[in-house]
């Protein structure tokens, strides 16, 4: 099914029986476990594009199965971004929500349950359900949307996505600092401490990047300021970061969180790891996922290898994820096989 | 199985210190700082630590009687409003800041201690908790974390659920679980971002790990005044648009200038229409620089002064954070309302809330972060001459018209009792009844804090007010199936 | 007529709760009913009738130390001290408690000749030990908690000093002053008010103590006892005419002779006169800041912490002026306190009132205190000289801060 308004989408779930598996660009079809065979497959490909954007207010509301890509052509053109830049080049925006996925720029301005003002979805049942609004500060009931960042497709199929939008920088540059995990965590300290403001600061596979951005004489100011830091030409640091992007194409990737200072913890089962090391999200190449679990417990699988169960030891809040499921979903339709073993 | 029975078995789990059950004592606990809402609990329960509140919410669940989470009470929508025959579980005598991490940068604290004093805890390693509501040196973090409080700076750093890493929280059955984690990375459902925000209604905070940044490299600030609201508004507009993303926007007006004046030495112009006051902070150069452009941009102010020193900082942001309770010398009573407008409508709003005003014959004041459209009207009146349903009626009808602008009937004080029945204008049913799917999971029963954020007939009348489209949905930026 | 507050008065609080955090009763007990806002919430109760003065009401009045820590942070403009003041006496009225107490103060602590000799039973006490006297005493069989207040507020005084009397200095010079001695103050400390004199004199000054005067009516006007104040204000008005200044050491004394105006506003005898002199008071730290410092200074390398009086620092908002004193010495070094602005538990004689609470707030200042590790804690108010002398015990010296000055000045400490 390949719906292209909200409509249709509402029809295409109501309209049905069985299970269902949303599916946007594909590019995530593998994390969070599997999933089972389904009785019809939701495409959202036919759901894109934006609905507003009016630059001045900084908000941008397109629809979820609208490439980020497209959005961040969008809005260049009026000297704007969507604040996220995750490794998956092809991504759609609700893709990149119910992933919650994220990149380097997580380290100044968080994921996308953060960028994330409104949402509208469908539930398993029809209903047709939207929370937040298209300002940026906002109370008013339930934020849904958060609820569905990490949904991976189990609670509800997005629609469309109400999102912040930042100014883009008018200059950036990044520094490298050659380091090993334990100086990276002693290196995120100094960067910090001498309050540099990196827009990215990411260790990955033996070197510390760090991405200044804004007005021009301040970006190279600090670059020239960071201890222990070489500045990349321009060209060197997009080889940097494609670097970092390039881990999640291994075999068995996991993300991890952690206390920032476990880095070298962390760093000890990766064969390939890029790391938020101020945030302490960390990125890498496994060859034991079960080692990492038994000694980290918020491990999620991205990239399937068959027989590698997707996910560990349920964590203290996973049965109230199991109640939230039989809230939204009770006769589970959506995403069967997801969050397996927990659901 | 009575609340005789429930206060027993609390007395006997609290000591006898540890509740209140005196009618004249439990009248203090009748309201927040929303005065307007009171309702007398049957019992306080003042725990002393996590198992202690698992213990009361425990004995509850067992009762079936309804509870309600209270910080310090300075909320402005009556979310700590009790319930009639419900116990009311106070947070106050968890003060505790367990441990300040200056090398993960976080800190971990019981839920009542207050906003300032974790920054206060945190100063000596140079880091700062960010989100500053006004109410800051008073609101506990447990608060902060329910109501998702906003505050001047958070327009640059975010608000309180982007610097929440985990709570620990007692569910409505009395069980305990985590919500987040070490990192902002969760192996799940952002669990916790959809708790922050639903003012005490899921379950009792009583654990907060936060998020503390190092404090900023330079900070510049200016107070601008303009001949007009709507200029200042304009100049905001300006600003934003410009790619500017200042640390705080904050607008004032005259009456707002002159009961802070009364209050603090700030030296605002008690002549000028309206004031703004606009910080930059970070990088020495980056602030420099966008200085520059932000002193262009406000072309149209009559006068700009920048502040001398961090002294003089310190009283203009005093100045700012007192304004609420000043209003407090210029009317016997008054409404805080908060609402939201888009930052291109913030002229347009505050034009139209002066309209209203005069038409009902009521002055208003406005005091405001203006950088997210923030609004504070300040609806002025007096119980004494009868004005009080003048007043609420023109309250309510400026926060339908920021919704009706596009925007939201609350930008950080929550819906709680106050703006319940105005939430059909802003959400649909089928909004407001997957929201409730939510409460359910975690809250079956309905014990925790009842009556808030939903419309409900008995607070709103037999019918919720009907519903009517939208003003997006009117505006063909959202369809309505 | 029951229970009745100036409504205008209590609308000015709009229940935003920026008190809250300051006010330490609070702080100990986390109970709202204990806070500002809530003890403005039941005497509101109260006026409308709609709770019962006994009960809550007393209870929770009576537990407010009257620091006015409270009134500062409040942005609203609430006169708190109004509200308490007139409460105070209301509440006597309505609910009579602790009578046999309350009279056993009044009668002992404004008189100097009186609290002579109990000290001097004290002081004996404490030397030699004599148990006998408490278990033969009645009185003190009876209220052990408050006896042990008593008891432990007693300072080491030297019985020489009980009798002995402070001299004025006699030759004129830039500027002449009257000195307050206070009651309890000349009994306890006369070593406090030796010093005034002597820096005061080394600064230039020509110092009197006027005959006649006594106690300024500060613990009666605090506990409720209207009436009296006005006798011992009458009195103290008397004593002082024709001074250009009426210099006080101790905090509580000062801020009762500044509100002397209020307080004698509706005695056509004496309103006027009451005025000008309330504006003719200052604390000791007060004028040595209008002074240059001549006096020449000996380094006193110590790490002081300076305790705030809540009668100085909240009544009188004088903060700046005694630091500024200290900082006149060399080699002194002013200490960061945690909870600075939290009362000791002394507020006159709340200690003997509600023992319980002032010990809890006693305890929690020694430690803040202790953990800036000063040598010397100085504070300007007899009340909390005392009160911290008790908890901080073996610690660090607790000094006036006009003490400390005399040691800089004069080489010794005395
Ligand atoms: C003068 C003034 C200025 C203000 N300025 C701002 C501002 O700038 N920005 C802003 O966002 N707000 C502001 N507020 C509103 C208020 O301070 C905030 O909403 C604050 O977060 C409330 O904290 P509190 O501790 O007083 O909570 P309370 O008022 O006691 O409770 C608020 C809600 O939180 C729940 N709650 C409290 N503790 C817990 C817990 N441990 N677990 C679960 N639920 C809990 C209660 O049930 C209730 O629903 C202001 C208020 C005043 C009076
Ligand atoms: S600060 Fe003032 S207005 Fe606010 S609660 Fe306290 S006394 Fe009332
Ligand atoms: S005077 Fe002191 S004790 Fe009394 S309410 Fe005010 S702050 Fe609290």
């Amino acid at each position: 099914m390949r719906p292209a308004s909200l409509a249709e989408l509402r029809d295409a779930v109501r309209d049905t029986r069985g299970t269902l598996l949303v599916k946007g660009a594909g590019t995530a079809q593998g994390w969070a476990g599997a999933p089972d065979p389904t009785d019809h497959v939701l495409e959202t490909a036919g759901l894109t594009g934006l609905i507003t954007y009016n630059p001045a207010d900084m908000t941008v509301a397109v629809r979820a199965g609208t490439p980020l890509a497209l959005v961040q052509q969008e809005l260049a053109a009026a000297g704007q971004r969507v604040s996220l830049d995750p490794a998956r080049a092809g991504a759609t925006v609700g893709g990149l929500v119910a992933t919650a996925d994220s990149g380097p720029l997580r380290h100044a301005y968080g994921g996308p349950r953060d960028l994330l003002i409104g949402v509208t979805v469908v539930l398993a049942d029809g209903t047709v359900a939207r929370s937040g609004g298209h300002v940026i500060k906002n109370v008013a009931g339930y934020d849904l949307g958060k609820l569905l960042c990490g949904s991976f497709g189990t609670l509800g199929v997005l629609a469309e996505v109400v999102l912040r939008v930042h100014p883009l920088p008018p200059a950036s540059r990044t520094v490298s600092i050659p380091c090993d995990a334990a100086e990276a965590v002693k290196h995120t300290g100094r960067v910090l401490e001498a309050r540099l403001e990196p827009a990215a600061l990411e260790w990955c596979d033996g070197e510390l990047l760090a991405r200044y951005e804004g007005v021009e004489s301040s970006v190279e100011l600090r670059a020239a300021a960071t201890p222990g830091g070489t500045r990349l030409s321009t060209a060197d640091a997009e080889a940097a970061w494609r670097r970092v992007a390039a881990v999640g194409d291994g075999d068995l990737v996991v993300r991890c969180g952690t206390r920032p200072s476990q880095l070298p913890a962390v760093a000890a089962h990766a064969t390939s790891l890029t790391s938020s090391t101020a945030v302490g999200v960390h990125t890498l190449r496994v060859a034991d996922v079960e080692r990492l679990r038994a000694e980290f417990t918020q491990v999620t699988v991205l990239g399937n290898k068959p027989g590698v169960p997707a996910w560990g030891e349920p964590h203290a809040a996973v049965p109230l994820m199991r109640a939230v499921k039989q809230r939204f979903d009770p006769e589970g339709r959506l995403g069967p096989g997801r969050y397996r073993p927990w659901f | 199985m009575s609340l005789t029975d429930l206060r027993d078995q609390l007395a006997a789990r609290l000591g006898r210190d540890g509740i209140v059950t005196d009618p004249a004592h439990l009248r203090t606990y009748e309201c927040d700082a929303l005065t307007g809402y009171r309702v007398v609990p049957a019992l306080v329960a003042l725990p002393r630590n996590a198992a202690e509140v698992a213990a009361a919410v425990a004995a509850c669940a067992r009762f079936k009687v309804p509870f309600v989470a209270r910080g310090a009470g300075t909320g402005l929508s009556g979310g700590a409003l009790p319930v009639a025959d419900g116990v009311v579980i106070s947070l106050q005598r968890l003060r505790r800041v367990l441990e300040v991490d200056p090398v993960d940068r976080r800190a971990t604290v019981e839920p009542g201690v207050t906003n300032l004093d974790i920054s206060r805890a945190a100063a000596k390693y140079g880091l700062y908790y960010s989100p500053d509501p006004s109410s800051q040196q008073v609101c506990t973090i447990g608060g902060n974390v329910a109501e998702n409080s906003g505050g001047a700076h958070c327009l640059k750093y975010g608000f309180t659920v982007n610097h929440i890493l985990a709570v620990d929280v007692v569910l409505p059955d009395g069980t305990t679980t985590r919500l987040g984690a070490d990192a902002p990375h969760q192996a799940g459902f952002d669990l916790l971002g959809a708790f922050v925000g639903t003012e005490g209604t899921l379950g009792i905070v009583t654990g907060v790990v936060v998020r503390l940044l190092h404090t900023p490299a330079t900070v510049r600030t200016l107070v601008a005044n303009f001949d007009s609201t709507k200029d200042a508004g304009d100049a905001v507009t300006a600003v934003i648009a410009a790619g500017i993303v200042p640390a705080a926007i904050e607008m004032m007006d005259n009456l707002a200038i002159q009961a802070v004046n009364a209050t603090v030495d700030a030296g605002f112009d008690p002549d000028t229409a309206a004031a703004l006051i606009v910080e930059l902070d970070g990088p020495a150069d980056e602030v420099e620089a966008r200085f520059a452009d932000l002193t262009r941009l406000c072309a149209k102010a009559t006068e700009v002064t920048i502040a001398r020193d961090a002294e003089h900082r310190a009283k203009i942001w005093q100045g700012r954070k007192a304004a609420f309770a000043a209003v407090g010398r210029l009317s016997p009573n008054y409404f805080v309302q908060d609402g939201v407008v888009p930052r291109t409508r913030l002229g347009e709003a505050l034009t139209r809330i002066a309209e209203m005003g005069e038409q009902a014959g009521i002055r208003v004041a406005n005091v405001f972060h203006a950088g997210d459209g923030n609004l504070h009207p300040l609806v002025l009146y007096s119980e004494e001459r009868g004005e009080h349903e003048r007043a609420e009626a023109l309250s309510t009808a400026i926060a339908e018209l920021c919704v009706e602008l596009g925007g939201s009937l609350s930008g950080e004080h929550g819906i709680g009792t106050d703006k319940a029945c105005s939430m059909p204008r802003m959400f649909s049913e089928d909004d407001l009844a997957t929201m409730r799917r939510l409460r359910a999971a975690f809250d079956p029963e309905g014990l925790c804090n009842p009556g808030k954020v939903f419309p409900t007939p008995r607070l709103c009348g037999e019918r919720p007010g009907p519903y009517r489209p939208h003003p997006l949905e009117a505006a063909g930026v959202i369809e309505r199936l | 007529m029951a229970f009745d507050l100036d409504r205008a008065l209590l609308d000015e609080c709009v229940h935003c709760g920026f008190c809250l955090p300051t006010c330490p009763t609070y702080a100990v007990t986390g109970d709202e009913a204990e806070s500002p806002r809530g003890r403005i919430y039941l005497m509101d109760l109260a006026t409308r009738g709609e709770a019962p003065v006994a009960g809550p009401v007393t209870q929770h009045l009576d537990s407010c130390l009257g620091c006015l820590a409270c009134v500062p942070a409040c942005p609203s403009g609430v006169k708190y001290n109004q509200l308490i003041e007139s409460a105070r006496p209301q509440l006597d009225r309505e609910v009579p408690r602790d009578r046999f107490f309350r009279s056993m103060i009044f009668t002992l602590f404004p008189y100097p000749r009186r609290l002579r000799v109990a000290a001097l039973a004290g002081v004996l006490y404490q030397r030699l030990g004599l148990r006998w006297l408490t278990r033969r005493s009645g009185l003190l069989g009876r209220l052990p908690a408050r006896a042990r207040a008593l008891e432990g507020l007693l300072p080491p005084v030297r019985a020489k000093d009980l009798f002995a009397r402070t001299k004025g200095t006699g030759t004129g010079q830039t500027r002449g002053v009257a000195l307050l001695t206070g009651c309890a103050q000349r009994v306890f400390f006369k070593p406090v008010n030796d010093a005034t004199v002597r820096v005061l004199a080394a600064e230039g000054c020509r110092v009197d103590l006027p005959k006649g005067q006594g106690c300024c009516g500060a613990l009666s006007l605090h506990t409720g006892r209207d009436e009296e104040a006005r006798a011992f204000a009458r009195r103290t008005v008397d004593a002082f005419e024709g001074y250009e200044t009426v210099v006080v050491n101790v905090a509580g004394c000062g801020s009762v002779l500044k509100e002397y105006g209020e307080l004698l506003r509706d005695d056509p005898g004496y309103a006027e006169r009451a005025a000008a002199f309330a504006a003719r008071v200052r604390d000791v730290s007060e004028v040595l800041a209008e002074l240059e410092p001549v006096a020449r200074r000996q380094p006193l390398p110590l790490r002081v912490a300076y305790h705030d009086a809540c009668h100085l620092a909240n009544a009188q908002r004088i903060t700046r002026q005694p630091r500024d004193a200290l900082r006149t010495i060399p080699g002194l070094e002013l200490v960061e306190v945690p909870e600075e602005k939290i009362c000791c538990g002394s507020a006159g004689v709340y200690n003997l009132l509600q023992p319980a609470m002032a010990e809890r707030l006693g305890r929690r200042k020694a430690e803040n205190l202790a953990s800036a590790r000063p040598d010397v804690i100085a504070t300007g108010n007899a009340g909390c000289l005392l009160q911290i002398r008790r908890y901080a015990e073996g610690g660090p010296l607790i000094m006036h801060p006009v003490e400390l000055l005399d040691w800089s000045i004069h080489g010794t400490a005395h």
